[in-house]
């Protein structure tokens, strides 16, 4: 976990960094009193500070037990990969069938469902997605190349 | 006079039908969220808002309030049943409800919660009446200067309650405040963090984000790390509930006191219900002349915490209404909804919106009165539903999650916005850097950039206009005094206290 910290307090120097780059090229201090970089340029200012802060006191100390990646990581992985493919799917299958699509296939993952009890709850969820958001709520989401 | 005038008000509007089953809707839903796990306030609240916009708003309104203190009923049934916490402000319940519980007492336990609110929560209500309006008066006083004197004593105020790591606590606020940021600037008129993307010129909407660092994030935490626990199996009758004569007179004072330190802390910017919560119980403890029994099944040890918790989600209305101040994610989230409906909440709000004031005000008794009777007669139902499968809620969560971002402008960008955000929030959960300053920092972003530029024109560029006037500088030396707490604290520990806890 101290590396991903560390790894984190990189990142959010880095971050900081970077607003205190882009915010000089906003205008500081207009005649009408700050401008538009007068905000951010200061919130880089404290992100950075607080960064480099956090790394140096990462680095004076030992490192704990508890590790980045748990025995469950590589699950929240696999539902979070489903997601994107999911959401890649959404403008061809429409949300209602994209989505249960979604469920079908983590209750499947999750390991403890039989596929019958699963594409049940998908069709059960699509006919749901349908009829409370597109058709009672009147939510006009994409409905795919099926257009349902 | 007038408040007798504000109760008719408000009555006549929470009264009508629809109204009264917005309420009902709103506390059943936030039972169950309470009780579900995985799932929060301010998440039900933001997966929901989008689904309102056509919703007359004071309706939706008592239907969000109904949520944020049902939730709180809620998790109190997990916590005593199973050790586990529905929520975070029922966390202090578990140490002597599911002792109770152990001893056959979870009906008392679960009744004396149920009570605690109802009575605190309802003497919570009626100070917020005669306190909102008189905050919203004193309010109007208020210019530029202290607009920004205040929001920098809520950012303050996040590093004192806002956990272990204050300079986590300080970058997660100042990432709000940069999210806040981006889009075209309202003085000047330039795009700022942008990058040449159209979608970002209008800003990045606060629901996407609400949706994925609440929801989903929340997803994949509890799919790394789920929250698991047995159910203690015990038949309960409805003479189980009854609190016995000895549990009453040992419960009526921590009540009592509970709801006031619940009060009080509620309406402190980010103080919360949680921290309110925390505090009953461990001011409970230091008042008790037999500290002995907390930890062991002691009856004040759930009725100071539980009551708490719902007086502090009643109090926390007076700066969300009267200062357009929210103090807690729940309270920002109900903040974003105001903007949607296109309201301003402020000490405006109770001259042009009265009637949403007050029957959002009425509606709490209401609320609070039906989460009574449901607390006492359909706990069963509510138990049935922690054997729901967990892909189901995260099912529900993900829809209502990618609903919600797709429908604020019906576009995919926002879905992937939401995607990222929820990303986001994961891994600073497990970095330990606490999100709701970022969220406190995001919703206020906008009001302290503009009270601070126009503060500064107004002063010709002197900081000094927030040291001149009173208001703003007991604003200041508090926000000063919030921010030198972690430092106070090492002082405090080197000098020979090592044990002090100030965050405990």
């Amino acid at each position: 976990m101290r590396l991903a910290n560390l790894i984190g307090g990189v990142f959010v120097l880095i971050l900081g960094l970077a607003v205190v780059f882009f915010s000089l090229q906003l205008t500081y201090y207009s005649e009408f009193g700050p401008g538009p970089g007068f905000l951010p340029l200061w919130v880089g200012i404290i992100i950075s500070a607080c960064a480099i802060y956090v790394v140096i006191d990462l680095l004076r100390k030992q490192g704990g037990k508890e590790e980045f990646f748990k025995l469950r990581t590589r699950l929240g992985l696999q539902i979070f990969i489903t997601i994107i493919i999911t959401f890649l799917l959404l403008p061809l299958l429409g949300f209602a069938i994209g989505l249960a699509f979604f469920i079908g296939v983590t209750m499947r993952m999750m390991g403890k469902h039989r596929w019958a009890p699963c594409a049940l709850t998908a069709i059960i969820t699509a006919i749901g997605i349908h009829f409370i958001f597109i058709s009672w709520l009147t939510i006009p989401l994409p409905r795919g190349l099926i257009g349902w | 006079m007038e408040l007798l005038n504000n109760l008719y008000t408000g009555f006549s509007i929470a009264l009508t039908f629809n109204n009264v089953v917005y309420c009902l809707v709103g506390v059943l839903f936030g039972q169950i969220v309470g009780v579900l796990p995985g799932i929060g306030a301010p998440t039900a609240i933001a997966l929901l808002l989008p689904l309102t916009y056509k919703v007359n708003p004071t309706s939706a309104l008592i239907m969000f309030a109904g949520i944020y203190y049902g939730v709180a009923y809620g998790g109190t049934i997990t916590s005593v049943l199973i050790n586990v916490p529905g929520e975070s402000s029922t966390v202090m319940t578990c140490i002597d409800g599911y002792q109770m519980a152990q001893k056959g007492r979870a009906g008392a336990a679960l009744s004396v919660a149920a009570i605690g609110s109802f009575l605190a929560g309802t003497i919570s209500i009626i100070i917020l009446m005669a306190f909102a309006p008189a905050l919203a008066r004193f309010a109007l006083r208020f210019g530029p200067p202290e607009y920004f004197a205040l929001t920098a004593m809520a950012f303050g105020l996040l590093t004192v309650f806002g956990g272990e790591q204050p300079i986590k606590t300080i970058i997660s606020t100042m990432f709000g405040l940069l999210i806040a940021t981006i889009g075209l600037d309202v003085v000047s008129g330039m795009p700022r963090f942008a990058f040449g993307v159209p979608q970002l010129l209008g800003g990045i909407d606060f629901i996407v984000i609400i949706c994925g660092m609440f929801g989903v994030a929340e997803v994949f935490s509890s799919i790394e790390e789920p929250e698991e626990g047995e159910i203690i199996k015990q038949k309960m009758h409805l003479r189980d509930l009854f609190l016995t004569w000895e549990e009453w007179i040992a419960s009526r004072w921590a009540i009592v006191r509970g709801g006031v330190i619940g009060f009080i802390v509620g309406m402190i910017p980010a103080g919360g219900i949680t921290t309110a919560s925390f505090l009953a119980y461990l001011g409970e403890k230091r008042f008790s002349k037999h500290p002995e029994r907390f930890g062991k099944g002691a009856i004040e040890g759930v009725a100071a915490p539980e009551s708490a918790n719902n007086s502090a989600s009643i109090s926390g209305f007076a700066p969300l209404l009267a200062l357009g101040i929210p103090g807690s994610p729940t309270t920002a989230v109900m903040l974003a909804g105001f903007m949607m409906w296109g309201i301003r909440p402020g000490p405006m709000l109770f001259k042009t919106n009265p009637d949403l004031v007050w029957g959002l005000i009425s509606s709490m008794y209401i609320g609070n009165f039906l989460l009574l009777l449901i607390n006492i007669f359909l706990i069963p139902a509510f138990v049935a539903m922690l054997r729901l499968p967990y892909t189901i809620i995260m099912g529900f969560i993900v829809i209502f999650a990618s609903v919600g971002a797709y429908s604020v402008n019906n576009n995919f960008f926002d879905v992937w916005m939401m995607l990222g955000f929820a990303v986001l929030g994961y891994l600073m959960r497990k970095l330990q850097y606490p999100i709701v300053p970022l969220v406190l920092g995001l919703v206020l972003g906008n009001l302290s950039e503009n009270s601070l530029r126009q503060a500064l024109l107004i002063s010709g560029g002197s900081f000094s206009i927030f040291f001149n006037r009173p208001i703003s500088l007991l604003f200041i030396i508090a926000a000063i005094l919030a921010y030198l707490t972690p430092v106070l604290r090492w002082a405090w520990k080197s000098v020979g206290h090592p044990k002090a806890q100030v965050n405990a």
